[in-house]
């Protein structure tokens, strides 16, 4: 007997005459699995929600009396306003004066930002000019000048702030979830179609090598922060026993997005590494973006009304899910060039090129996040509530027009609200979503167990309701909260941000797993109109599974925690321009 | 950058709409989920389009319906018959409310487990009803359109609730073609329905007037078998002679009350009207009863009278007037009425009724003279032997229903014997005169209703 043949059987068994073995363990599982995902979840979410942003200092900055000012970001802005990172309260100084930017190679250069007085360095006037250490730099005639950090006040750094793994251990948390994912492969493998237990045992394992194949790469790095990743992780088995539950056909092309999806992720880490490497990859992103949905107009493929798919032999791929993270680098943007230009004009021609796209292929949950995304980015970048209204106003305009004129979309809007009026129409898969959601409670029916999988989209579209009905209202509800811990963390650590490129990148992937988790949770509860839109993580679908890990790195690459993340290099004494 | 750190936060909008439609999804499952759950076609609950709720037993325990899969009604046609206005009908055109009420609880939904189950027991709902007190009220109404209800107004049990004409479940026949025959056949009279209560009004109109008119009981009236009011005449059921309160509401004398009625005047009937509750409707078990109607604002003088003897536009729900009764049974304030004792699944207790008060429907002192005065009408005129032995106290109507049509009889009163705290109305549609029609069927209810009390 091989393997494949034995892990039917036991499947079998289970289904057979130990049915009763199996509903015990079901009925255990249902308390245990709740509290486990709270624990996990929690350990992720205290080193994450509790961390006090602590400041890297890169250099210093000597003031004409004699006081030295701490330089935390690599720009930073100078001036006499108090919301500058350098205040320099002298009459003459500008409210914000100018930028001090720091280069991967340890290099600076100052800008002027259109003060009223003037920025020279030694003793000439610029516009933009490179800085050594020992300059004299003056601002409105105030004389300053940069003074490097030495090698001990780095080490003294790197040594006082804090460690990741000193919060809590990501092992620990790791091995939780490892222990979640045992009994979940346990418990679907007695559900399962004996012919599919094999499948779902070896995805399962597949997946728990790979988070410690993970881990342990990571910390071979000396990088100790893996709560981020836990929580993707942890989505990715929610995801996987939906998948295992609904269609156990489709898991090995499940688990071979994932492990693309993290090498999206370290590719995307690896290239925030450096900045310079980062801006420059802004300008292909762009094109590569736009290219990817000019191919999807032309060769695109309409399913469920959208023509937002590209078959390749018998695999099938939504190329607007690569062009989210394609969006992300060109709305990233270093301090000086948002301070200096204001006008987005570029940025919202390209994005409503974009967005323009995807109405053009009916995919308007899409647009919708597209559209968000911009929104962040606009107030980003120009922290203007006008600029945003405008933005609102005009594109709410257009959606008018859009749902006026499009029956497609028109047909979503009218049950909007009302899906229990419309059970066995337009209110169908919302109703039983809703249905299965009552049935299953706050602790589930069991993995495996539900009756969702009977309705169309039910592990895509509807899978938060999927979730709840067979792991409970509470892991559901955990999933959502895992998105929205990642979005605290983001903002939270904005602080200790180096440059406001990784900034705004995270905040932006930020905004796209909080919208897309929203268009997905209420359209399957009816507090939005179905959008058809994927959970980050958990929706099966290859495609958004490559595109949240890329999310991921873009969240990573703004954790400035000591040692924390793969794709922020340690701060270190830059030997001189050679060193690279 | 201090800048940038501060614009981040309108990333948490996005954040702060996530959690707050989070908070309405958690608060709509909180609320609606048995709604959910039980909805028509929910797919771990229906079955083939019918909702695999659960077995209904009347309170000896005797199985009326058993629902676990489809509908198997009970085994005796007439008990399936007696109950059908509670359980429903297999084609929906009587809406079987105690299932869609207690749906949820039924199917072994909580909100914490959801329908999740290990065992394969089915949910056991217990009535109050006895199927015997039903197929004996029934067999009483012999046919006859009309409904007998019983309770007990200590408890709120209802121990009768049957309605007239009705139809077999398991052989239903051909109802459109019979309209005479069935005419209402698909709704409770005892819950639905709404008749001018005729002469068991004037009990409400007595209590009126002992509150409200000094020395009431020692009066007497004179009746010449007619009286005049603003220039019309209102004809009685019979010379009565000088009669004293007492005997004017035994032998229902409607010169005396019409002469009452215009003591008190509309504004003071329509104020006890009102306090009574007579006309309003009760919410018990997913019912809402037909609510009943006093109005007196287009009413003269001759109309007022009218109304005080139970006629003009009066109306009462026999379930509401039956609770009134068990309120001067009881000092004043009734038990509410239910069907449902409790529903069970295995070992564990899914739902327990409790016994909830009415208002103050009446005054104390008022109750307990309206009581001796029914009493009084009960040993002179219904005869004592009517009553299967017991302390009863009760009062009859015959309410004219129109040119050419036989009155509507109604018996309405209840038993003071403390291990028997029932209170009852009976009501047969055309049936002619209220106490000759109504004693031998109400004799036969209670006299069913001690044996099952007593198998309690």
């Amino acid at each position: 007997m091989d393997i494949t043949q034995i892990a039917g059987e036991v499947a079998a068994f289970f289904q057979s005459d130990g049915v009763a073995i199996a509903t015990t363990f079901c009925t255990i599982l249902r308390i245990v699995a709740p509290l486990l995902a709270l624990l996990i979840l929690w350990r992720c979410a205290r080193p994450l929600l509790t961390f006090q942003p602590e400041p890297e200092t890169w250099a210093w900055l000597v003031m004409p009396d004699g006081n030295q000012l701490p330089i935390t970001h690599w720009e930073s802005i100078i001036g006499r306003s108090k919301g500058s990172d350098i205040v320099v309260d002298f009459p003459t100084v500008s409210r914000a004066h100018a930028v001090l930017t720091r280069y991967d190679d340890g290099s600076w250069s100052l800008s002027d930002i259109g003060a009223r007085g003037a920025v020279s360095v030694n003793g000439e006037q610029i516009a933009v000019a490179a800085i050594e250490y020992g300059d004299v730099v003056s601002l409105g005639g105030v004389e300053m000048k940069l003074v490097p950090v030495t090698q001990e006040e780095v080490e003294e750094q790197t040594y006082s702030r804090t460690s990741p793994k000193h919060q809590s251990s990501p092992g620990l948390t790791l091995l939780l979830l490892t222990i979640f994912q045992v009994l979940a492969a346990c418990q679907l493998w007695m559900q399962v179609a004996p012919e599919y237990a094999q499948t779902v045992l070896v995805s399962f394992l597949s997946l728990i090598a790979l988070q410690w194949v993970l881990l342990l790469t990571l910390r071979l790095l000396h990088r100790s922060g893996y709560e981020v990743e836990t929580l993707a992780f942890f989505l990715c088995t929610i995801g996987f026993s939906v998948i295992a539950s609904d269609s156990p056909g489709s898991l090995y092309k499940q688990l071979f997005t994932l492990i693309a999806g993290i090498f999206v992720y370290l590719i995307i880490s690896f290239s925030m590494r450096n900045l310079s490497r980062a801006k420059k990859f802004r300008y292909v992103a762009a094109v590569c973006g736009l290219g990817l949905l000019a191919v999807n107009l032309a060769f695109g493929k309409e399913i469920y009304g959208a023509k937002n798919w590209i078959m390749i032999g018998s695999m099938s791929f939504q190329p607007s899910e690569l062009v989210k993270l394609c969006f992300i680098y060109v709305g990233a943007s270093t301090l000086d060039r948002v301070v200096t230009k204001r006008n987005l004009i570029t940025f919202i021609i390209y994005s409503a090129a974009i967005c323009g796209c995807l109405a053009l292929m009916n995919d308007f949950g899409a647009a919708l996040i597209f559209f968000v995304t911009f929104l962040v980015i606009a107030f980003l970048r120009s922290g203007s509530f006008a600029t945003v209204s405008l933005a609102c106003a005009a594109t709410g305009l257009a959606g008018v027009m859009a749902v006026r004129f499009s029956p497609h979309v028109l047909s979503r809007f009218s049950t909007w609200g009302h899906a229990w009026e419309y059970a066995l129409s337009g209110g169908y898969q919302q109703t039983r979503a809703m249905m299965c959601i009552a049935s299953g409670g706050l602790l589930g029916l069991g993995a495996g167990k539900g009756w969702l999988k009977h309705v169309a989209a039910s592990d895509t579209d509807l899978v938060f309701a999927f979730v709840g009905e067979e792991w409970g209202l509470i892991i559901a509800l955990a999933m959502v909260a895992a998105i929205v811990i990642l979005a605290f963390f983001v903002v939270r650590s904005s602080k200790a941000g180096r440059s406001s490129f990784y900034t705004i990148a995270a905040c932006a992937a930020v905004a796209v797993l909080l919208m897309q988790t929203i268009l997905n949770v209420f359209g399957t509860m009816d507090l939005l109109p179905l959008t058809g839109v994927t959970f980050p993580f958990v929706s099966n679908g290859g495609s958004s599974m490559i595109c949240s890990w890329g999310l991921i790195a873009f969240i990573k690459a703004a954790d400035t925690r000591q040692n924390a993340s793969f794709a922020v290099k340690a701060a270190r004494v830059e030997e001189a321009p050679l060193y690279e | 950058m201090n800048k940038l750190a501060k614009r981040a936060w309108f990333a948490m909008v996005l954040a702060g709409a996530l959690l707050l439609g989070m908070a309405v999804v958690i608060v709509r499952y909180m609320v609606s989920a048995p709604d959910w759950v039980t909805f028509q076609s929910s797919p771990h609950v229906y079955s083939n389009g019918v909702m695999n709720s659960g077995v209904i037993t009347d309170r000896s325990g005797t199985v009326v319906l058993n629902a676990t899969s489809g509908r198997s009604y009970a085994e005796s046609e007439s008990v399936r018959k007696a109950m059908l206005h509670l359980l429903g009908d297999r084609e929906g055109n009587i809406t079987p409310f105690l299932l869609n009420e207690y749906g949820a609880e039924l199917v072994g939904f909580d909100r914490l487990n959801g329908t999740y189950s290990t065992t394969d027991e089915s949910a056991v709902m217990k009535l109050t009803i006895s199927a015997d007190v039903q197929k004996a009220a029934y067999a009483a109404l012999d046919g006859r359109k009309g409904t007998v209800g019983v309770y007990n107004y200590k408890t709120g049990e209802i121990l009768c609730a049957v309605s007239s004409p009705s139809f077999d479940p398991d052989n239903v026949p051909d109802i459109a073609g019979n309209p005479d025959t069935y005419d209402g056949a698909y709704y409770s009279r005892f819950l639905y329905a709404k008749y001018a209560p005729g002469s068991v009004f004037k009990v409400l109109t007595a209590a009126a007037a002992l509150e409200e008119i000094d020395d009431i009981s020692a009066r007497t009236f004179t009746c010449t078998g007619s009286i005049e009011i603003a220039g019309e005449t209102l004809v009685c059921n019979g010379v009565h002679g000088t009669v004293t309160f007492e005997q004017a509401l035994a032998q229902s004398c409607n010169c005396a009350f019409a002469e009452i009625a215009g003591e008190l005047g509309a504004n003071t009937l329509t104020k006890y009207a009102r306090r009574s509750g007579v006309a309003e409707q009760l919410h018990f078990d997913g019912v809402n009863t037909a609510a009943g109607s006093f109005d007196l604002s287009k009413a003269g003088k001759y109309e007022t009278a009218w109304a005080a003897i139970g006629q003009y536009n009066d109306q009462i729900n026999p379930c509401s007037y039956m609770v009134f009764m068990g309120a001067i049974a009881n000092g004043g304030k009734a038990a509410e009425p239910y069907f449902v004792e409790k529903i069970t699944r295995g070992n564990s207790s899914k739902y327990e009724a409790s016994t909830e008060m009415t208002g103050r429907m009446i005054e104390k002192d008022t109750a307990a003279a309206l009581a001796e005065m029914m009493h009084y009408a009960v040993e002179n005129v219904y005869g004592t032997w009517n009553f299967a032995g017991l302390d009863a106290c009760a009062k009859s109507g015959t309410a004219e229903v129109g040119e050419g049509k036989q009155p509507n009889a109604v018996f309405t009163g209840f038993v003071r014997n403390s291990q028997y705290p029932l209170a009852f109305i009976v009501v047969v549609e055309n049936g002619g005169s209220g106490s000759a029609v109504c004693t031998p069927i109400i004799s036969r209810v209670l006299s069913t209703c001690i044996v099952a009390m007593d198998s309690d």
